[in-house]
């Protein structure tokens, strides 16, 4: 039984009583992230099933080093935690502990022009980090929708990916060097000179552990200058497949557009009801040429405008009244819409493409230095076309753009009518990837309404964002239903070929899997984890990794 | 005990393929496939030897340190094969053993290719390119070698086989092949890759330029990368290097030659040779004659013989220290003769030839002197001598070892500093 006086006690002697917390309220919220099947027992107001020991928040490296020391020696685990944004559970403290919160550690100390490089503390928020390096005319390029509310630290962790991967790549692609406390309770540099260096890359072998192996401090962050051109445009193809075909032939031609994104039916269809025109950050944005980037603000959106006050005149009130009644009845539908979902998957899929009537959409992006992005653009616009997708001109690219971040914010009303949603990404190479779509939204479809867009594209492969929607009885059906899709979406990907998460991670969610993602070859992750933490004191029992811990 | 290890080795691959290597403790066996590849490990093993993995022999093996133990260097010659190319994914699945230059000569015919690597990829084998880590395998437009690894395939110490998945990326966990990618054989035995290869660039443009001193073209070649220039090969000729390389130009002293080869769609390879001859113009620099950069692409090719000699040492420096430690160098030994080559934005290499004022190259206790100056004088200034390894991790590189290779069976003379 551990002692929870006596590790506060030991913290405090650490970093102080102020930075050491044991209170109710902190360690139910730091019990968790955002992972969906998490807020379906917060719906239902049920308390977390495990909660921290205590939480902590240092400050230095120095700090979290002694943190681990003294967690090794009382042998309780730690959890690190950076936004809390993570929708794999990576934080949940199923074997209590102390959980080290970052984000006091938010400097960005050597910034290097020439170079293009900044040493950057783990727990600055993405956004903070964009809009300090866009001051200083740089972007390192991840602009994730968790933006807000995410750390340069858990994108390290998780192997993060962005809205713009396709240029700047996913974060692992942009790492020059991490600073890490071991599970020993030392602080190890990663890397020296990426090209002076024998050996295995350390780098890589700690980047995507998720505080399996340590925590990361610090990291040398590559950036790119901030763009000087932005050009979007949106293009139409007639169907899912002959979409893949224009894209690989884009990305194969050696052409590195920013943004990728393309549609299938229903995504499409579903897409095309937003109303981009009374979108305020669309006003803002106020566009009537190419959008080019704004001054000072990187690729970051606009922050969004403040809720309208509630209406006063009784009149007002009626009709405030009779609205979200409304918004109560289209829920009822929507729910009984979702309890059959393989109906509504087929149906709708034709109903969408006969009404449409205009297959599926594809929105591309590209950016950067000015003479190499138009030449760019003008190569990529023109391989799309020969691959038979129509031009549909900047709007579409625009109406994106300013929407971008807008989509995790819309989960909370369809939680509210009752149902659930969640996204799976997945990604395979080209010869798979059809294979892979046809095969991950069939076995979500038994159980979800399921769309999906391609996104992440590479030379070799792309990555597919589904998003499901489901409703199922009580909390228990809700958990069973929500279960019985991750198995059968993950099977399904593993099956043809595919890799079960692109850039989510893996956390608790995906741990079950890992043994059919990597068989054999788990004994490579076992034995760096042995190495970095032999005492199993970093994050127990996440990543597919074993504990011999017992449960709280 | 040896006889029991020959006879055993030899029920794995066949009398043919074994032989004892004349006056040591060690046999040079070559399996015809990897499941022959982890018996041959396991019969090691139980005979306590040392395996030795090797390829094409550009690197002698470390057994030095190993003194009388039984050794077994493993070839892998018979490992020739490409296993899959998957054309529309722009993969290859090859064997560990197949050469680079094997390999383009399967690719080439389809109009595909390894890509823009330095040539000196084409005599190492595959498992060779991906064990060791080397500086001198990474290419503007693709990275360094490892990136292009998309999965391998390995024997471990315990005889197990593993494959890391192929996936474009991947959010599961560390890169598991990035541990084989540079361990040097020393936690498991690479049998087989995929490899991410490219499709033959459209086009080549070839570029040459004079500019008035290396620090003026240091810095036009950071400011072309800066502007996303992505060049297939990118060299910087010193005075005293042009005039053994290219006698034909007259070059005043401190001036240098820039040559530069740019590919892909033809539109692209021109922009981004209009970059490099924009960046060279605002430095100060002039055109040249292209038929340089024709000379220097040729021999890059291996079509036209380099001469010699080959450079002495080489040392990596980030962009702000190249010039200082090229200066250094030169500072230390008034006679080099040096280029700088392998740019990225993370820096680039310098190749430095120490030559004596007679232009012969230096040899004996000499040479010995000024390397070490020139060595000295180049990490002084901020650069790294190839090689070299971070010690922080060593501890954690032993451990990780230990945890998959109990016995210490795997290339135990490897990556064990001093070297």
């Amino acid at each position: 039984m551990v002692d929870a006086d006596r590790v506060r006690r030991e913290l405090e002697a650490v970093v102080g009583a102020r930075r050491v917390s044991v209170r109710p309220g902190d360690l139910d919220t730091y019990a968790r992230d955002m992972w969906p099947r998490l807020l379906l027992a917060r719906r239902d107001g049920a308390a977390p099933t495990t909660l921290p020991t205590a939480v902590v928040w240092p400050e230095t490296a120095r700090e979290v080093a002694a943190i681990v020391r003294v967690a090794r020696t009382l042998g309780v685990p730690i959890v690190p935690y950076g936004g809390g944004s993570g929708v794999c559970g990576g934080v949940v403290p199923i074997f209590g502990g102390i959980t080290v919160d970052t984000k006091r550690m938010t400097a960005i100390r050597g910034f290097r022009r020439d170079e293009q490089v900044c040493d950057v503390e783990a727990g600055l928020s993405g956004e903070r980090f964009e809009r300090e390096l866009a001051r200083r005319g740089y972007t390192f390029g991840n602009f994730p929708s968790s933006i807000y509310c995410s750390t340069v630290g858990g994108w390290l962790a998780t192997r993060a990916a962005g809205q713009l991967s396709t240029k700047y790549g996913k974060v692992e692609d942009r790492v020059a060097g991490l600073t890490m406390v071991t599970g020993t309770g030392d602080i190890v540099d990663t890397d020296g000179p990426r090209r002076a260096q024998g050996g295995p890359d350390w780098t890589q072998l700690v980047l995507g552990s998720e505080g399996t192996l340590g925590i990361i401090t610090s990291a040398r962050l590559r950036l790119a200058p901030a763009p000087q051109l932005r050009v979007f445009r949106g293009f139409e193809v007639p169907d899912v497949a002959a979409g893949i075909e224009a894209l690989r032939r884009v990305l194969q031609r050696g052409l590195r557009p920013a943004v990728v994104r393309l549609y299938d039916e229903l995504d499409t269809f579903v897409n095309s009801f937003g109303s981009h025109h009374a979108d305020p950050a669309a006003v803002h944005f106020g566009h009537t040429h190419a959008p080019a980037p704004l001054p000072g603000e990187g690729a970051l959106p606009p922050l969004p405008p403040r809720p309208a006050p509630p209406p006063t005149g009784a009149l007002a009130r009626l009709a405030h009244l009779a609205q979200r009644s409304t918004r109560q009845l289209r829920g009822d539908a929507f729910t009984a819409l979702l309890d059959r979902p393989r109906l509504v998957n087929s149906v709708v899929g034709t109903v969408a493409e006969r009404i449409a009537r205009k297959g599926c959409k594809l929105i591309i992006g590209l950016e950067g230095a000015r003479l190499r992005t138009e030449v760019e653009a003008a190569l990529t616009f023109a391989e799309l076309e020969r691959a038979g997708a129509r031009d549909l001109g900047e709007d579409p690219g625009r109406a994106w753009l300013a929407r971008r971040y807008a989509v995790s914010y819309k989960m909370s009303p369809v939680f509210r009518d009752g149902a659930f949603v969640d996204t799976m990404e997945v990604a395979a190479s080209w010869s798979q990837l059809t294979d892979l779509y046809y095969a991950v939204r069939a076995a979500i479809g038994r159980y979800a309404v399921v769309m999906a867009h391609f996104s992440h594209a590479y030379a070799d492969g792309c990555s597919i964002y589904f998003t499901f929607v489901a409703h199922a009885g009580d909390r228990a059906a809700s958990e069973r239903r929500y279960d019985a899709i991750w198995k059968a979406g993950l099977e399904a990907a593993t099956r043809v070929g595919g890799t079960i998460s692109h850039h989510h991670g893996v956390g608790l969610l995906r741990g079950p899997y890992m043994h059919g993602e990597h068989r054999e070859a788990m004994a490579i992750l076992e034995a760096v984890k042995r190495s970095l933490d032999p005492d199993d004191v970093m994050n127990p029992g996440k990543l597919g990794l074993a504990s011999a811990r017992r449960s709280r | 005990m040896a006889p029991d290890l020959h006879a055993a080795l030899a029920a794995v691959v066949g009398p043919d393929h074994v032989r004892p290597v004349a006056g040591q403790h060690a046999w040079l066996v070559a399996p015809g496939s990897p499941a022959e590849v982890a018996d041959v490990i396991r019969a090691s093993a139980a005979a306590g030897a040392a395996v030795v993995p090797v390829g094409a022999g550009f690197r002698a093996a470390r057994v030095k340190s190993l003194g009388d133990r039984a050794r077994v260097h493993v070839a892998t010659e018979r490992l020739d094969q490409v296993i899959q190319l998957d054309e529309a994914s722009l993969l290859c699945h090859v064997q560990a053993g197949l050469t680079g230059a094997a390999l383009e000569q399967v690719l080439a015919p389809r109009g595909l290719s390894l890509g823009d690597y330095p040539p000196s990829i084409l005599g190492s084998t595959i498992g060779g390119l991906i064990g060791v880590r080397t500086p001198g395998k990474s290419s503007a437009r693709h990275g360094f070698f490892e990136d292009a690894v998309a999965g391998v395939s390995a024997v471990l110490a315990d005889g197990r086989t593993i494959h890391t998945r192929v996936a474009p990326r991947r959010s599961t966990g560390p890169d598991l092949a990035r541990a084989l990618s540079g361990s040097e054989g020393t936690l498991g035995f690479i049998t087989a890759a995929v490899l991410r290869i490219h499709r033959r660039p459209e086009v080549r443009l070839l570029a040459a330029f004079v500019l008035p001193s290396v620090d003026a073209a240091i810095a036009a070649a950071f400011l072309a990368l800066r502007e996303e220039c992505a060049p297939a090969g990118l060299r910087i000729v010193d005075a005293a290097e042009a005039r053994r390389h290219f006698p034909e130009t007259a070059l005043a002293d401190g001036e240098a030659v820039v040559v530069a080869a740019t590919a892909g769609p033809t539109d692209l390879a021109a922009c981004d040779r209009d970059l490099i001859a924009s960046a060279a113009l605002a430095e100060g620099g002039r055109p040249a004659d292209v038929a340089l950069a024709e000379r220097w692409w040729k021999r890059r090719l291996g079509l036209e013989p380099i001469p010699g000699p080959a450079p002495t040492f080489q040392v990596s420096a980030g962009p702000r220290h190249l010039a200082a430690a090229y200066h250094a160098i030169r500072a230390a030994v008034p006679g080099a003769r040096l280029h700088v080559s392998r740019f990225d934005l993370d820096g680039a290499v310098l190749f430095a030839t120490l030559v004596d004022e007679a232009g012969a190259a230096l040899t004996g206790p000499a040479a010995a002197a000024a390397h070490a100056a020139a060595e000295a004088a180049a990490t002084a200034a901020g650069a790294w001598l190839l090689g070299a390894r971070p010690t922080a991790m060593a501890p954690y590189l032993a451990a990780l070892r230990a945890a998959l290779d109990p016995h210490g069976i795997m290339n135990p003379g490897a990556l064990i500093d001093p070297v």
